[in-house]
C-alpha cells in the first residue's frame, strides 16, 4: 500500500501533456489576448465587425485553453467531458442569446412601470399600495386621510400635490368595495382598480397621476369622494 | 451591541399569531415526542451511527422518504387551508384567513410541494433504486450524497423556520416574481426565508445530480451499455442532466435577488435601471425544466411497472429513451410560454409557442410505448399498475390542456386563471406524485422486506382518483368561467361558490386517501410476517434490483454479473439464475458526519443572512470551509470487506432466500379496512382495560 | 495473491480518480452556467447606467490587460506544476504552484484596487443596475479566485508536510482544472466587459 501512495499511478501521466504543449498553448493565448487588445486600442476596426472579431478571438482563446491546458478529447471513449462541455456551451448560448432576444422585445413593448403593474395584478399580491412608484422615486410628501363612516366619505374632496399619499380608512362595520372612477365607468387610478376594504382596514395610494379623480363604493350608490392632484 | 448580536431579530419576531403559535407548538411537541421516544428507547447511538451519518444510498433514500412524507402532510394541510378559505369566502363572508396570510399559504404550499416533497421523493427513489439497477455497490461520491441530503434537510428547517422566528413567509407566490420580492414591496423576512430555503436545498440538488451522473455514466455493471440500461435509470439520468443544467441558473438568479435585498443592488428593482422582467426570464429558465426534472424519473418508474406487470419486455425501448431525451432537450427551450402576455411580441411568442407544442410529441411517444407494452400482455392489476393507469388518464387530460395553453392567443385568455392551476396540478400530481406512489408500492418489498397491503392500497388509490377528479375538474371549469388564481375572496354573484365547495370536498377525499396510505403502511407492518418477501423478487421482475435479497445487503450485489441483455435479471432467471462467481473483496465507504456539520453551518449562515447577523455569517462560512478542508484532506475514507467476510454474510443471508417466486395470488387475504379498524379498536380498549386492572391492583 | 490484490486496489483507485475527475468536470460546467446567468444579466443591464459615466470612461484598459496576462501566466505555471507532479518532483511542484499562488494573489490585488477606486469615486453596486451587474460578474470571478487560492494554499501545505502522495496529486489535478477554468471565464470577462466597453 505504501509504495502505491508514493508513486502516483502511471495512468495519470498521459493526461498532462508536455512542456512543449504548455509553451505553445501559453504563446497562443498571449497572441489571442494581445491582438484583440491592439485592435480595440488602435481602433483599427469599428462597430459590429470589431465586436464580432474580439468575440471570435475569445472563442479561439477558449479552444486554446481547452486543448492545451485542459487536455480535452484525449480521454478514452466515450468522451463524456467533451460532450458535457459542448452541451454546456450550447446552453450558455441559449441562456445569453435567448435572454437578450426576449429582453429586447419586452423592453420594446413594455415599459418598466407597465411590467410592474402587470406583475402586480397577475400575481394577485397587493403589496404595491402606498409605496413610491417610478414617478415618486424621491419619496412621498404629505399624507391625506379619507374616513369612511356611516356610509359617507369624510372629507369628500381632497386637494393634494403629486407624490402625496392618500389613506382611505373604513370605520364602518361592513366592508366597502372602493373602486376608482364612477359607477357607470370604472377608471383605474395609476394602474390600480381599487380594493375591497374590510372593517377597520385601510388602503394607501401614492398620488402619481395628475388631475381630478373620483372613487366610490361599488356596492352602494351614495358613497363617493374625489381628489385633485396638482403639480 | 444588541444589533451586533442579533441583527434584525427582536421580540416582534417571536410567534404571536394563531398560526405561528400553533405551528411552533406543533413542531416543538413533535420534536419533543421524537426526542423523548429515542431517549427512552436508548437509540441515540444507533440512530447516529446507523442512519444519520450513513453514506449508504439505500438508507439515505429511506431518510428522504421519511422527511418528504412529513412535508407532504404539511403541504397538504396548506392545500386544504387554501380550499377551505375559498369555499367559505364568498360575498359577505370573508373566510377565516387574512389576505396576507392566504398569500403566504399558497406560496408555502407551492414551495414545499415542489422542492421538499416531489424533489425529495424523486431523490429518495433514485438513491435507493439506481445503484441496484446498474449493479453498483455505492455512489461515485458517497460524501456528496449525504451532503446533498443534509442540505435538503437544512432547507426543510429553513422553510418552516418562520413559524418560530419572523412570523411571516413570503407572500409573493411560489417563484417570488420581482419586483414584488424586492425590499421595496416585501420588506419583511418572508422572502429571505424563501430565498435561503431554496438556495440551500437547491445547491444540495446540484451536488446530488452531479453525483448521480457520475454514478450512472461511470459505474454500471460490466456489459451494461447505455442501450441496455433499465428505463428508470434512463429517466433518472435525463432528469439529473437537466438538474445540473438548470439548477445553477436558479442558484445564480436567487443570488441576484439576494444581492438586491441584502446589498441594495438594482438587478430587479423598479428604480435605477433594474429590470424586473429579467428575473421572470431567468427564473422560468429554471422553472419550466424543473417540472420535467420531476417528471422524467416518474416516467422511468412507469416504464418499469408497465413492463413487469404486463409480463412483457418494454415495447419500443429505444423510442421510449428517445422520447425522454427529446423531452429533456425541448424542455430547455420553452420557458417564455410562462410569460406570453408580458409583451414579448408576436415573433417571440410564436417561436416559443411552437416549441411548446412540439414538446407534446416526445411525450406522446412515451405514452404510446407504454400502451404498446400493455398490448397483448398478461396484465396484473396490482396497486402499482393501478397508479399507472390513473396516471395515463389524468396525464393525458393535463397534457391536452397544456397544448391548449401553448397557443399564445388561447393563453392570453386563460393565463393567470384557475385553468392554468388545474393544468399544472394534473401534470404534477398525475405525473409525478402518482409516479412516486406507484414506485413506492412497487419497490416497497425491496426496501422493507415485505410487500404493502394490496386491498387498502386499492382503497387509497380510488380515494385519490375520485378526490382528484372532484377537485380539479371544477377547477378547470372555474378557470374557463374566468376565476383567477390566488383569490382569497370573490363576489357571490359570480356563482363560483358551489365549485369551490366541490373542490374542498374533493380535497377532503384526497386527504382520506392519504390517511388510507398511512393505514396501508401500518396494516402491512402488522401483517409483515405474512407479506414477507423471501425471494427478493416478488413481482417476477426484470431488472437487476430484484436479483438481490429484500432488503439488500449494504454492498447490493455480492458478485456483479456480466450483463448481456436489456432485461438482465429476467434473462438470468431464464438461464437458471445468476452466474455463480468467486467472491472478491469489496471496498465500502466509511460513514461520515461531515455532511451534517457542513449543512448545519450552511443553515447557520443562511439564517444569519435572513436576519443580518454578521458574526454568525462569518461563523457559518468559516465553519463550512474548515469542514470541507478537513473532509477533502482526509484520506481514510474506505474499509474493505475481505472475500471470506463477504462469503460469510452471503451464506447467512441466502439461508432464508427461496429460489422460486411465490406462486398464486393471495392479495385478497390481505387485511381489509374493517379488520384493521377492529384491531385498532381492540388494542385501544385493551389499553384502557389494562389501566383499569392496574387501578384495581 | 498479494500482487493480484495490489492490482485490484490500484485499478479501484484509478477508477475512483476517473470518476472524481469527471464529476469535477460536471461541477465546472454547472459553475459555467452560473456565470452564463451573470453574463446574460450584464449584457441586458449594461446600458442602464442612470447617470454614472459610460464604462469606457471608467475602465483602465491597461490594468485589465495586466490582469489578463497575469492570469494567463498563472495558468501556464500551474500547468508546469502539474507536469512536475506527474514526475513526482515535490520541490518543483511547490515552486511552480507557489508562483501560481503569488500570481493569483497579485491578480486579486489588482482587482480589489480597481474596485476600491470605483467605490472611492462614488460608483458602487448600489449606484445603478449596470454597476450592480458589473460588480457581481467580476466579483464572483474574484470570489472563485479567492477560493482557488485558499484551496491551493492548503494543498501546498499538505504537500510540504505529507509529501506528494496519490490523493494529493489527484487534488492538484482538480485544482489545476479549476484554475484553467477560471482563466477561460476571465478571458470572456476581459472581452465582454472590458474590451467591448471600448468597441
Amino acid at each position: 500500500m505504501s509504495e502505491m501512495i508514493h508513486t502516483p499511478a502511471p495512468n495519470h501521466k498521459p493526461h498532462h501533456g508536455t512542456v512543449a504543449s504548455y509553451v505553445i498553448g501559453f504563446l497562443l493565448s498571449l497572441i489571442f489576448t494581445l491582438v484583440p487588445y491592439y485592435l480595440v486600442v488602435q481602433k483599427i476596426l469599428e462597430g459590429n465587425v470589431l465586436v464580432t472579431t474580439i468575440i471570435g478571438f475569445a472563442v479561439l482563446q477558449l479552444i486554446v485553453q481547452v486543448v492545451f491546458f485542459l487536455h480535452l478529447g484525449r480521454e478514452k471513449k466515450p468522451h463524456w467531458n467533451l460532450i458535457f462541455l459542448l452541451a454546456t456551451v450550447g446552453i450558455i448560448l441559449m441562456v445569453v442569446v435567448g435572454s437578450l432576444w426576449i429582453m429586447h422585445h419586452l423592453h420594446y413593448n413594455m415599459s418598466a412601470t407597465d411590467v410592474r403593474d402587470k406583475v402586480a395584478s397577475d400575481e394577485g399580491v397587493y403589496q404595491i399600495q402606498g409605496t413610491p412608484t417610478g414617478t415618486c422615486a424621491n419619496g412621498t410628501g404629505e399624507n391625506y386621510k379619507v374616513e369612511l363612516k356611516d356610509n359617507r366619505a369624510i372629507p369628500d374632496h381632497v386637494e393634494a400635490k403629486q407624490c402625496d399619499t392618500l389613506t382611505i380608512i373604513n370605520l364602518d362595520a361592513a366592508p366597502h368595495d372602493i373602486r376608482f372612477g364612477s359607477h357607470e365607468m370604472l377608471i383605474p387610478y395609476a394602474g390600480e382598480d381599487g380594493k375591497n376594504i374590510r372593517p377597520g382596514r385601510n388602503m394607501i395610494i401614492t398620488l402619481t397621476e395628475l388631475g381630478t379623480h373620483t372613487l366610490h363604493d361599488h356596492t352602494q350608490h351614495d358613497l363617493s369622494a374625489s381628489f385633485t392632484v396638482n403639480r | 451591541m444588541k444589533e451586533f448580536l442579533l441583527g434584525k431579530l427582536d421580540a416582534h419576531a417571536l410567534p404571536h399569531e394563531w398560526f405561528t403559535i400553533g405551528g411552533t407548538a406543533a413542531f416543538i411537541l413533535g420534536a419533543a415526542l421524537i426526542i423523548g421516544l429515542i431517549t427512552w428507547k436508548k437509540r441515540w447511538t444507533w440512530l447516529w451511527k446507523e442512519w444519520l451519518t450513513s453514506v449508504d444510498p439505500k438508507k439515505i433514500g429511506i431518510m428522504y422518504f421519511i422527511v418528504a412524507g412529513f412535508m407532504l402532510l404539511r403541504g397538504g394541510l396548506d392545500a386544504i387551508m387554501i380550499w377551505l378559505q375559498q369555499a367559505l369566502s364568498s360575498g359577505d363572508s370573508y373566510g377565516y384567513l387574512s389576505a396576507d396570510h392566504f398569500q403566504q399559504i399558497f406560496t408555502a404550499h407551492g414551495n414545499i410541494m415542489v422542492f421538499f416533497v416531489a424533489m425529495a421523493f424523486i431523490f429518495g427513489l433514485i438513491n435507493y433504486i439506481v445503484p441496484l439497477q446498474i449493479g453498483a455497490r455505492d455512489l461515485a461520491s458517497p460524501f456528496l450524497n449525504t451532503l446533498g441530503f443534509w442540505l435538503y434537510v437544512a432547507g426543510v428547517v429553513m422553510v418552516n423556520m418562520f413559524f418560530a422566528l419572523g412570523g411571516e413567509y413570503a407572500a409573493t407566490g411560489w417563484l417570488a416574481i420581482a419586483p414584488l420580492s424586492g425590499t421595496q414591496f416585501s420588506p419583511g423576512v418572508g422572502v429571505d426565508y424563501w430565498i435561503w430555503s431554496l438556495q440551500v436545498s437547491g445547491i444540495g440538488t446540484t451536488l446530488g445530480a452531479i453525483n448521480f451522473i457520475m454514478t450512472i455514466l461511470k459505474m454500471r455493471a460490466p456489459g451494461m451499455t447505455l442501450w441496455k440500461m433499465p428505463l428508470f435509470t434512463w429517466g433518472s439520468l435525463c432528469s439529473m442532466i437537466m438538474a445540473v443544467t438548470v439548477f445553477p441558473l436558479l442558484t445564480a438568479t436567487l443570488f441576484l435577488l439576494f444581492f438586491d435585498r441584502y446589498l441594495g443592488m438594482h438587478f430587479f428593482t423598479t428604480d435605477l435601471g433594474g429590470n424586473a422582467m429579467m428575473y421572470t426570464n431567468l427564473i422560468w429558465m429554471w422553472g419550466h425544466p424543473e417540472v420535467y426534472i420531476l417528471m422524467l424519473p416518474a416516467f422511468g418508474v412507469f416504464s418499469e411497472i408497465v413492463s413487469t406487470f404486463s409480463r412483457k419486455r418494454m415495447a419500443y425501448y429505444k423510442s421510449n429513451i428517445l422520447g425522454m431525451l427529446g423531452v429533456s432537450a425541448f424542455a430547455l427551450s420553452v420557458w417564455l410560454h410562462h410569460f406570453f402576455t408580458m409583451g414579448a411580441g408576436a415573433n417571440v411568442n410564436a417561436f416559443f409557442g411552437v416549441m411548446t407544442m412540439i414538446i407534446a410529441i416526445p411525450t406522446s411517444v412515451l405514452v404510446f410505448t407504454w400502451i404498446a407494452t400493455m398490448y397483448k400482455g398478461r396484465i396484473r392489476f396490482g396497486v402499482p399498475m393501478l397508479w399507472f393507469l390513473g396516471f395515463i388518464g389524468v396525464f393525458s387530460v393535463g397534457g391536452l390542456a397544456g397544448v391548449l395553453l401553448a397557443v399564445p392567443p388561447a393563453d392570453f385568455q386563460l393565463h393567470n386563471s384557475l385553468f392554468l392551476v388545474a393544468h399544472f396540478h394534473t401534470m404534477v400530481i398525475g405525473g409525478v406524485l402518482f409516479g412516486i406512489f406507484a414506485g413506492i408500492n412497487y419497490w416497497f418489498p425491496k426496501i422493507a422486506g415485505f410487500r404493502l397491503n394490496e386491498r387498502i392500497g386499492r382503497y387509497a388509490f380510488w380515494c385519490w382518483i375520485v378526490g382528484f377528479m372532484m377537485s380539479f375538474i371544477p377547477m378547470y371549469t372555474l378557470g374557463i368561467m374566468g376565476a383567477t388564481r390566488r383569490l382569497d375572496h370573490y363576489d357571490a354573484s359570480t356563482g363560483w361558490q358551489p365549485f369551490y365547495v366541490l373542490m374542498l370536498i374533493g380535497g377532503i377525499i384526497i386527504m382520506i386517501g392519504v390517511a388510507l396510505q398511512l393505514v396501508q403502511i401500518i396494516a402491512s407492518i402488522m401483517q409483515k410476517q405474512r407479506l414477507r418477501d423471501t425471494t427478493g423478487d416478488p413481482w417476477d421482475g426484470r431488472t437487476l434490483e430484484w436479483a438481490t435479497s429484500s432488503p439488500p445487503p449494504p454492498y447490493n450485489l455480492a458478485v456483479i454479473p456480466e450483463i448481456t441483455s436489456r432485461d438482465a435479471f429476467f434473462e438470468f432467471k431464464q438461464r437458471g439464475g445468476l452466474p455463480r462467481a468467486k467472491y472478491e473483496a469489496i471496498h465500502m465507504p466509511k460513514n461520515t458526519a461531515a455532511g451534517i456539520y457542513i449543512s448545519a453551518f450552511a443553515f447557520l449562515a443562511s439564517f444569519a443572512f435572513v436576519w443580518h447577523i454578521t458574526w454568525l455569517i462569518v461563523v457559518g462560512i468559516v465553519g463550512i470551509i474548515v469542514c470541507f478542508i478537513a473532509r477533502t484532506f482526509n484520506d481514510d475514507l474506505e474499509y474493505t470487506l475481505s472475500a471470506a467476510e463477504v462469503e460469510k454474510i452471503e451464506k447467512n443471508r441466502l439461508k432464508d432466500v427461496r429460489s422460486e417466486p411465490r406462486q398464486g395470488r393471495d392479495d385478497d387475504e390481505d387485511m381489509g379496512l374493517w379488520e384493521f379498524i377492529k384491531i385498532v379498536v381492540t388494542w385501544a380498549l385493551g389499553l384502557i382495560g389494562i389501566r383499569r386492572r392496574s387501578h384495581g391492583n | 495473491m498479494a500482487t493480484e490484490q495490489g492490482h485490484v486496489a490500484e485499478s479501484h483507485e484509478a477508477q475512483a480518480n476517473d470518476r472524481i475527475g469527471f464529476g469535477f468536470w460536471v461541477y465546472l460546467m454547472t459553475d459555467l452556467l452560473m456565470f452564463a446567468v451573470l453574463f446574460a444579466t450584464f449584457a441586458v443591464l449594461r446600458s442602464n447606467t442612470f447617470g454614472t459615466p459610460e464604462y469606457h470612461e471608467l475602465f483602465s484598459l491597461p490594468l485589465a490587460l495586466a490582469e489578463t496576462l497575469i492570469l494567463l501566466t498563472s495558468s501556464f505555471t500551474a500547468g508546469l506544476g502539474m507536469l512536475a507532479a506527474g514526475r513526482g518532483d515535490k520541490v518543483q511542484v511547490l515552486t511552480w504552484f507557489g508562483i501560481t499562488f503569488l500570481l493569483g494573489l497579485t491578480f486579486l490585488g489588482l482587482e480589489l484596487k480597481e474596485f476600491s477606486e470605483f467605490i472611492h469615486e462614488g460608483y458602487t453596486w448600489r449606484s445603478n443596475a449596470s454597476l450592480s451587474a458589473f460588480f457581481t460578474l467580476v466579483g464572483t470571478h474574484g470570489l472563485h479566485i479567492t477560493s482557488g487560492l485558499l484551496w491551493m494554499g492548503t494543498a501546498l501545505v499538505f504537500i510540504w508536510k505529507r509529501g506528494l502522495n496519490a490523493p494529493l496529486v489527484r487534488k492538484l489535478t482538480l485544482l489545476s482544472l479549476f484554475w484553467h477554468f477560471l482563466d477561460v471565464v476571465w478571458v470572456f470577462i476581459f472581452t465582454i466587459v472590458y474590451l467591448m466597453a471600448f468597441a
